[in-house]
């Protein structure tokens, strides 16, 4: 079966990036639940055509098997004007940027951090607490990923906000602009943080730069490559660099509103995280299943037969990883938030070789932040008349979330 | 002396090919598990004490790529 006799009930009418997923409502996942219920594999025409995998089985299978679905390019616009690196390189070659970058974001090595990444979240508490009234994303959720990550990279806090806005069009482009705006924003976004990140490599390569960031660790460790030990050259770390920033800053972001929203929504719940701490680490697992923010890409490097469909060499696809993570054959009640689901195989890293690299910091930032909010705000409410705002994309997130709680000091 | 299968040394086996580093068995159970620097577990129970024994079922189940198994090091003729 080619993509020209597909039986008509598998192409869909879906596009990621149609921010009417999002607002002014978010319905992405009863859009997803009902590409889910069509088939485990379906088809869109838009972007130039391709697939849709919706099911937990599925998604886990292309997530494994580099060698079929090459991760370049991961993203249906050219969000990064190249490759990513390493996320849209495929193994051996991925595997070599991997293991170097991999010991830097080790478990052990996050948790080091953990005291430093609990001050930052009390110093934005303390900023909101007594008004009874925040809006969470720009006080918090936004702030918290952005400190942390800045921090371990040791790039200057003032230059947040450019960090922010080129990586918003990266993955946004122009919300309400033409697709040529957004190609040309994208190109210019890339362009300047491409120089921002040339001025840091240079500073650190000269000797100019001395201090032992993440950065100039990452610049000055010899990788071992197929030809050979070496340097990354300047062009990859601006891709691992820009790639960095993306995934440090937005999913994070997302991952603390979608946490405040559900609970909010479920003050049962949230009063046993109120009540007992140490649920938080089951109920971080639940938040991240309930809503994943990343929707991978893949392409086909041979025909394939996946989920009763046959998939063409060359052809793209993407995975819906919030879609996998609400697949009821995998998760009981999966519309459900239970806080203390066991087990809880989501797939809100991925799988296979491309698993989130900083997944062992997420876990921290989210885990710590439900601890002192909880601790802190455990009454917060949404604000009815002024809901949250949701975005689309292939990486799904939040844009502004007002919150009402007791005053405290 | 018999030695009853229940009473029996139980392992935790890591399947490497499998594993793709998601962390949760190290972070739910740190006494039988640990993470190398590249964040891939290694079994530090080994054998698995009585009083941690009752985790491994859990243990097993809750990893997403099924690279977790308990094996029965005597259970070999």
């Amino acid at each position: 079966m080619t993509t020209t006799q597909l039986p008509e009930n598998l192409i869909v009418d879906f596009d990621v990036y149609d921010q009417t997923l999002a607002m002014p409502e978010d319905v992405f996942q009863e859009r997803a639940a009902a590409l889910r219920a069509i088939g485990p594999v379906v088809y869109s025409k838009a972007h130039g055509g391709h697939w849709i995998v919706t099911r937990y089985e599925e998604i886990h299978q292309v997530l494994r098997d580099p060698e079929t679905f090459s991760s370049y390019p991961n993203n249906l616009v050219n969000a990064g004007q190249g490759k990513f690196i390493p996320i849209e390189l495929d193994p051996p070659e991925h595997t070599f940027y991997r293991q170097a970058l991999q010991p830097l974001f080790s478990p052990k090595r996050m948790k080091e951090l953990e005291p430093r990444i609990r001050d930052v979240i009390n110093e934005l508490i303390d900023d909101f607490a007594a008004r009874g009234e925040a809006e969470f994303i720009s006080e918090f959720a936004h702030e918290l990923p952005t400190r942390v990550f800045l921090a371990l990279m040791g790039w200057p806090l003032e230059d947040a906000e450019m960090f922010t806005k080129t990586t918003d069009v990266a993955l946004q482009g122009i919300p309400g602009g033409t697709e040529e705006e957004s190609a040309k924003a994208r190109e210019d976004a890339a362009n300047q943080i491409f120089g921002y990140f040339g001025a840091i490599v240079a500073g650190v390569r000269s000797g100019e730069n001395t201090s032992d960031s993440l950065t100039a660790q990452i610049i000055n460790t010899p990788i071992e490559m197929e030809d050979g030990v070496r340097l990354l050259t300047d062009e990859e770390l601006y891709r691992m660099f820009f790639l960095l920033l993306i995934a440090g800053l937005h999913t994070v972001q997302g991952s603390l509103a979608w946490g405040i929203i559900h609970l909010a929504n479920n003050p049962g719940q949230r009063q046993e995280i109120v009540d007992d701490p140490d649920t938080i680490p089951a109920a971080v697992e639940e938040i991240l299943r309930i809503e994943a923010a990343v929707i991978a890409g893949r392409r086909a490097t041979r025909d394939v037969e996946i989920g009763g469909v046959t998939i063409a060499e060359g052809e793209q696809l993407i995975v819906l990883l919030c879609s996998a993570n609400r697949d009821g054959n995998e998760f009981e009640d999966p519309d459900e938030l239970r806080i203390d689901r066991s087990p809880n195989r989501h797939l809100s890293f991925g799988a296979g070789p491309h698993r989130c690299i900083g997944s062992h910091l997420a876990r921290i930032e989210l885990k710590l932040a439900m601890e002192e909010i909880h601790k802190r705000l455990p009454d917060y409410r949404l604000v009815p008349e002024d809901p949250p705002i949701l975005h689309a994309t292939q990486v799904r997130g939040c844009i502004r979330l007002p919150i009402t709680f007791t005053p405290s000091a | 002396m018999t030695i009853h299968a229940q009473n029996r040394a139980q392992s935790l086996k890591v399947d490497r090919s499998a594993c793709a580093g998601h962390g949760l068995c190290y972070g739910a159970e740190p006494e039988i598990v640990d993470s190398d620097d590249q964040g891939f577990p290694i079994v530090v129970a080994e054998p698995v004490p009585e009083e941690l024994r009752d985790q491994l079922g859990a243990l097993v189940e809750m990893c997403p790529e099924r690279a977790l198994s308990v094996e029965l090091p005597n259970s070999e003729g």
